[in-house]
């Protein structure tokens, strides 16, 4: 459901924009008080290459932190683009990657004009961006697929169990639990991204 | 004209767009109505006041409730409009025909009854303790009053039962101060017809809000924006009091006979015929007290959501009486009252905010604001000559809200943010007017501007150059680095530079500097781009090796347990490698935290992936021995994981705090382990910085490791808190139920039914969980109180005295300020984040109150020093003991 959702779908971003930036931008929504804070990020990539192709997902902990985002934050810059934030349904398996024929996000291979931070870089590349590109390709190299591939930021506080045999098994049952339900919903629930594209 | 394009029926943030434009389509009579009363004015609200009042007469029969809605809605959310709302209430009051077969002298006019029906929509206000809503109705009432639709004897009444709120036993600062307004407010409006009735009314009214304010003293000084650590006394230029500010407009309007600076349409139309109309006579009312919230119907009191603790409001002055209005004259303050009401109501909405704030000019007497550059010249003669500058009045109206003490009403990122729209409205009028209140802002770091003023002044800084391509002329502050490191306005560019790299990137930003910034020598960009530091990396560097054999295995993606077995055999290869005075325990988890998080550097989510992936590594780590089983873990362990992780990102104070936050998130260590380690480890992460950081530096950096700690911990009580106290009510329907049932089958016997109902296991646990995490946030305050007593009032023995920490505190001292040097610097702001850790924590303070004051503060016990008088002193006022 929309109406309790604590996933936002960031639009527009630029290719080279980071997690820490992102993070930096919306963790001013983040009410640590309220038991919030962002859980995780997850940046969306390429299929094919692997390297951000100018979306992610940003999850908070609470439902007003997303909304918060979507009031303070969507329509504002970052890394000098105008960003887009909607209500997400939350992030299933697989959906970090591009769905375009070219592993990319669909929207771009509609789009006409050059758009130096997405893509459009190359021979006309300025100096600076060299680098940053350099960085970008390298660092989702390694992104995984399947099932435990992204990580999930971290539960709520639990009593710790003391006994070392639940320890060493490192996540509860309660986790297992989560990550079967949530298998279950990515096979019954498709959402296809291209809706929101 | 764009007005109605954009505008879409007033009450456009209630519903979303999509909501909207079904609505438009199929509008009904009554929606229409509706529409035409809230879109009220907005190309000529004289002109057209008359025309809607026909078009309500023409709808028959009249729907009492939807008209009242209607104004109910323009009211509360276009407070701008409120004396064209009683203008045109006032015209409804006339009785269409004369002496018509069906028109008897009795008849009730239209107005009256939609007033009648209004007064039903206000009491639920009332009821509800809807602040603003109350408020802004009083304004209305306060118009009907002066336009004789409402007795004066019953709105006096009215206002007289928000003045008795102040002498309620106890009263809290927020309602007291609602109230007061409420009353204020009204008499602003109406004070003439008030007094013309009673003369005695307004001192009356006065003395009672003088009164209350007088108590409010000790508060202010705490919450006062400009930081004089040397004088009790409260005084401060450039910012205003909101109390104070309407205590002192009331007396300047009383002795003016209350000649306001509202517009009063109401006051051209001809006299009610006094033979048919009556005035109508508001209703007695009581304003309910503050409710303790229920929810979940829990008993204990520790259980019941803690409420912010409100204090005296300052607001920033930013610019001289001749470009903005002063709050302390009437007209200054209706402006002022205006547009914090517009930012408040459009939150939910910051570009329509941002367009009727720049359009606010329209809604005030011609002449109060400069015409517009190019507009036509004014047909009549402008009523007054102010001629304020409207773009200049927004900025210090939106940042004094943003900055007021210890937290603004709403979030600091929605005034960035709507600052940054009015902007893109007005980029050739606003952004002069941006560039001018920096400047001003910047210059009173000098004053002693309280740091957290300055941290959000440096973060909307950022957000702000975010927004506009980084363009700022850092060249004019070039002279301030002569200035010592420590100075509030180089810390000011060092943070606003950093800031600004964390949402961009770093050779962009020293792109934008001049270059007499960009040397190491001037400490405003950080060495190096933010990056990892691994102490490992270099082949040559000590137990290079070691981490090679841990990364191997996280690169092998080794399972946890193999791991832990690798570092009992690296354990004892090292032992016989390092001098005795090491500590080969504290050294495995140095290294072995390092190597995680290297593996964990490319990303956030690179970092939560190796976090997760080798938690019960960490857990091992944080229990103290090596291999021991994990519990609640080992203090020192803990530590060496945080200073493993800060010396790791010493390069980047942002991962600093976000993995400081992970590593709380999955429960590797608490939020007490933070604030000490906060305190005694932070100085030696490293020792390059060490020239700015020893002796105990609390900064922005450090204050924003101890808030997040802070945070979390209230955060998971208050997590805690909704659990249980849904278990509980889910636990009560339950008995409820049973009891039921048992009644039902009670045919058997009796026996049965008194049977107790066995408790939800689940309720157990959540009980213990809330006590667990009470007492973890209990710790966690106690650690941050003791740490800043510890650093302000050093002892002879303490680790790192900073000798400046009392000598600061003399005038004498203060004045001299322009020779202070590093030491001198670093002890006033961390006196200054003290301040603000007890005022921004005082609800869960209090809570502690006689505990804290005996764990931390007996030592001082007959003592006279100046910093333990002043540490007292500040501690006693937030607890509400001064």
């Amino acid at each position: 459901m929309l109406s309790n959702s604590t996933t936002l779908y960031i639009g527009n971003l630029s290719f080279f924009t980071t997690e820490e930036q992102i993070y930096e931008l919306f963790s001013k929504c983040a009410n640590a008080a309220d038991g919030g804070g962002i859980k995780r990020i997850i940046m969306g990539l390429d299929r094919n290459t692997r390297t951000p192709c100018g979306f992610c997902f940003v999850e908070y902990y609470t439902h007003t932190e997303a909304l918060a985002s979507m009031r303070y934050v969507s329509g504002t810059k970052l890394d000098e683009r105008i960003i887009r934030c909607d209500l997400d349904l939350g992030y299933k398996e697989g959906r970090q990657f591009g769905r375009g024929k070219s592993g990319g996000q669909v929207r771009d291979e509609h789009r006409q004009d050059y758009d130096p931070g997405r893509g459009g870089w190359g021979a006309q590349a300025q100096r600076l961006e060299v680098e940053r590109r350099r960085a970008v390709e390298e660092r989702y190299a390694d992104a995984q697929d399947g099932p435990g591939a992204v990580a999930g930021g971290g539960e709520d506080w639990k009593e710790i169990e003391t006994s070392e045999g639940k320890l060493k098994r490192g996540r509860s049952p309660e986790d297992e639990g989560d990550n079967a339900r949530m298998g279950q919903r990515t096979r019954t629930d498709e959402v296809a991204e291209v809706d929101r594209m | 004209m764009s007005y109605n394009r954009h505008y879409r029926g007033g009450r456009r943030h209630y519903r979303d767009d999509e909501d909207e434009r079904r609505r438009d389509v199929v509008e009904s009579p009554q929606e229409r109505m509706k529409n035409t009363i809230i879109r009220l004015g907005e190309v000529d609200p004289l002109q057209e006041i008359s025309a809607v009042e026909t078009s309500i007469r023409e709808l028959a029969p009249p729907d009492i409730c939807n008209l009242s809605e209607s104004f109910h809605i323009g009211v509360t959310e276009q407070p701008y409009k409120i004396p064209f709302y009683a203008a045109l209430l006032r015209l409804l009051h006339n009785n269409p025909s004369q002496g018509g077969d069906s028109i008897g002298a009795d008849e009730i006019s239209l107005g009256k009854q939609i007033l009648e029906e209004f007064w039903k929509g206000f009491q639920a206000y009332v009821d509800k303790l809807m602040w603003r809503e109350t408020r802004l109705c009083i304004h209305f009432f306060a118009h009907l009053t002066s336009a004789q639709l409402i007795s004066t004897e019953s709105f006096a009444a009215l206002l007289q039962s928000f003045t008795a709120v102040l002498d309620e036993f106890g009263v809290s600062h927020g309602r007291a101060k609602r109230a007061a307004l409420c009353a204020a407010e009204g008499l602003m409006i109406a004070g003439a017809v008030l007094t013309l009735a009673t003369p005695t009314f307004s001192r009356e009214i006065i003395s009672s809000i003088q009164m209350y304010t007088e108590t409010t003293t000790s508060g202010k000084w705490i919450v006062q924006p400009i930081v004089r650590l040397h004088s009790s006394a409260v005084t401060v230029e450039n910012a205003d009091e909101l109390l104070d500010t309407a205590l002192v407009v009331l007396k300047a309007l009383e002795s003016s006979d209350f000649v306001g600076p509202y517009p009063r349409p109401y006051s051209e139309y001809p006299p009610l015929d006094t033979s048919t109309f009556s005035a109508f006579v508001l209703p007695s009312v009581l304003v309910p007290p503050e409710v303790i919230e229920l929810d979940g119907l829990s008993t204990e009191a520790e259980e019941s959501e803690i409420k912010r603790e409100e204090w005296p409001e300052y607001f920033l002055r930013l610019f001289g009486d001749d470009v903005t209005p002063d709050p302390n004259t009437p007209a200054g303050y209706a402006v002022r009252t205006d547009l914090l009401a517009i930012i408040d109501i459009f939150e939910v909405n910051r570009k329509e905010a941002a367009r009727l704030l720049l359009e606010y000019p329209k809604w005030v007497v011609s002449g109060t604001f400069k015409p517009k550059p190019g507009a036509p010249p004014l047909e009549v003669e402008p009523l007054v000559t102010y001629d304020w500058q409207l773009e200049s009045t927004l900025l210090e109206t939106m940042l004094g809200a943003s900055l007021v003490l210890p937290q603004s009403s709403q979030a600091q990122i929605y005034y960035d943010s709507l600052i940054t729209e009015v902007c893109k409205l007005s980029p050739s009028t606003v952004g002069p007017a941006v560039g001018k209140s920096i400047r001003k802002l910047y210059s009173s770091l000098t004053d002693g501007l309280d740091v957290e003023i300055a941290r959000r002044f440096s973060e909307w800084f950022a957000i702000h150059m975010s927004n506009f391509n980084f363009q700022w002329v850092w060249k004019e502050w070039i002279p301030d680095l002569e200035l010592a490191v420590q100075h509030p306005k180089r810390a000011f560019m060092r943070t606003a530079a950093e800031y600004e790299i964390r949402l961009s990137y770093y050779d962009r930003v020293v792109k934008s500097l001049p270059e007499a910034m960009h040397a190491p020598e001037a400490h405003v960009l950080p060495k190096q781009a933010p990056g990892p530091d691994f102490l490992y990396d270099d082949s040559s560097k000590p137990h290079h090796d070691a981490a090679q054999s841990i990364l191997n295995l996280f690169r092998g993606r080794a399972k946890a347990e193999d791991v832990i077995t690798h570092l009992d055999t690296l354990r004892n290869t090292l032992e016989s490698e390092i001098s005795e005075t090491e500590n080969v325990n504290s050294l495995v988890r140095i290294i072995s935290t390092q190597s995680l998080l290297h593996i964990g550097s490319r990303s956030f989510s690179h970092l939560l992936n190796a976090i997760e992936r080798y938690l019960p590594l960490l857990r091992t780590l944080a229990s103290g021995g090596v291999t021991a089983s994990a519990g609640a873990g080992n203090p020192e362990a803990k530590a060496d994981i945080l200073s493993a992780a800060a010396s790791f990102w010493k390069y980047n104070p942002q991962m600093v705090a976000i993995v400081f936050d992970k590593l709380m998130q999955y429960q590797i260590v608490d939020p007490t382990d933070v604030v000490s380690w906060t305190f005694l480890h932070v100085s030696e992460v490293d020792e390059f910085e060490a020239d700015l950081k020893a002796p105990l530096n609390l900064s922005a950096f450090e204050w924003n490791l101890l808030k997040g700690a802070l945070d979390k911990a209230i955060g998971r009580v208050n997590i805690a808190r909704r659990r249980l106290a849904l278990l509980r009510k889910e636990d009560d329907e339950n008995r409820a139920r049973a009891k039921a049932n048992g009644g039902n089958m009670d045919v058997d016997g009796e026996a049965k039914s008194d049977e107790p109902v066995p408790e939800d296991p689940a309720l157990a646990v959540a009980v213990k969980a809330f006590s667990s995490l009470t007492r973890e946030q209990k710790a966690a305050l106690s650690r941050t109180l003791e740490g800043f007593v510890s650093c302000l009032a050093p002892s002879i023995s303490s680790s790192h005295p900073n000798p400046k920490a009392r000598e600061i505190l003399t005038e004498n001292s203060w004045h001299n300020r322009a020779n202070w040097g590093k030491d001198e610097w670093i002890a006033w702001e961390t006196w200054g984040w003290y301040r603000h850790f007890c005022r921004a924590y005082s609800p869960y303070l209090r809570n502690y109150a006689a505990t804290f004051t005996a764990v931390s503060f007996a030592r001082f016990e007959g003592q006279s020093d100046p910093a333990s008088d002043l540490l007292q002193k500040i501690w006693d006022i937030s607890i509400g003991q001064e």
